[in-house]
């Protein structure tokens, strides 16, 4: 049965629907607003594109390494830590 | 003192903590340093994750290279930094309404619309060009400015990947909060992209 729905609930299904598979009274009311209100049919590909974009973030190309100092740190703290003993 | 016969054709090779960082270190930093907004916390994260692999090293199995064992507990490790960062675990929805924008701030209260100055806007190339690069870092930007609780669900669930279950096990939330969560900060940071210049070229 369809039934309406409000933006917000639709664009909280929205979320629930990247997760798993909607129940199929949610699934049609989400597809009945989304038939008819512009601004969620929008805010469902932007809400999959920021998902996308965090996704990429992660995977900048260049990007330092540890500095001398850094390392020279962590080198002290593992020799701390029992590296130097055997 | 004869050796036996039947010797394992390829003995695993032991692990080599002293050369762990001269190996790995670079790798296991820059995929903290993607993870977290400072440099330090980066820095701390490569530190534990040598001195909980130097503890474990007996449980060391060799079945994974130690490359893949190492990147293992770093994961463990920053799902452990955002489960500090979002802290109060058992956190009822009224005590989250005071950490930010809600959803009446995007939705009419009497009928769950959007309000007026939030309709999603188009975000088409055409409007707002922006380097992929660019809005890579507008995205960083915008989910450090989360309620750290929002920052820590949607890091894990978009950023780590982990389902819905693990996340609400890790950080202690039932799925009802779980929802909420992840609504309120794809919401929020789809507005913080949008007034950082996504789709905003049309009306400037």
């Amino acid at each position: 049965m369809l039934r309406i729905i409000s933006c917000q609930r639709a664009t909280l299904l929205l979320e629930q629907r990247a997760e798993a598979a909607l129940p199929p009274t949610e699934r049609n009311s989400l597809w009945l607003h989304l038939r008819y209100c512009p601004y969620c049919r929008r805010y469902a590909r932007q809400t999959v594109l920021i998902a996308e974009l965090a996704r990429a973030a992660t995977a900048a190309p260049e990007q330092a390494g540890l500095s001398a100092e850094a390392r020279q740190r962590l080198q002290e703290r593992l020799r701390q830590a029992g590296l130097g003993r055997s | 003192m004869s050796l036996p016969s039947h010797l394992p054709a390829a003995a695993p090779a032991p692990p080599e903590p002293q050369l762990w960082l001269a190996r790995y270190g670079d790798e296991l930093y820059r995929y903290a340093r993607a993870r977290v907004p400072d440099a330090a916390s980066a820095e701390e994260l490569v530190q534990d994750t040598l001195l909980s692999a130097l503890d474990g090293l007996a449980s060391f199995r060799a079945e994974a290279s130690e490359r893949t064992w190492l990147f293992v507990i770093l994961k463990r490790k920053l799902i452990d930094y955002y489960r500090r960062r979002a802290r109060h675990p058992e956190i009822g929805l009224e005590a989250l309404d005071a950490t930010g924008p809600t959803e009446a701030t995007f939705f009419e209260l009497h009928n769950g619309h959007w309000r007026g100055e939030q309709h999603p806007i188009s975000w088409d190339p055409a409007d707002g060009p922006m380097e992929l690069q660019e809005l890579r870092e507008v995205l960083r930007r915008c989910q450090q400015k989360l309620p750290p609780q929002q920052e820590a669900v949607f890091a894990l669930r978009f950023v780590e990947e982990l389902s819905a279950e693990e996340i609400c096990r890790e950080l202690g939330l039932s799925a009802a909060n779980y929802w909420v969560l992840v609504h309120r900060a794809k919401l929020q940071l789809r507005r913080c992209l949008e007034k950082n210049g996504l789709g905003r070229a049309a009306t400037a």
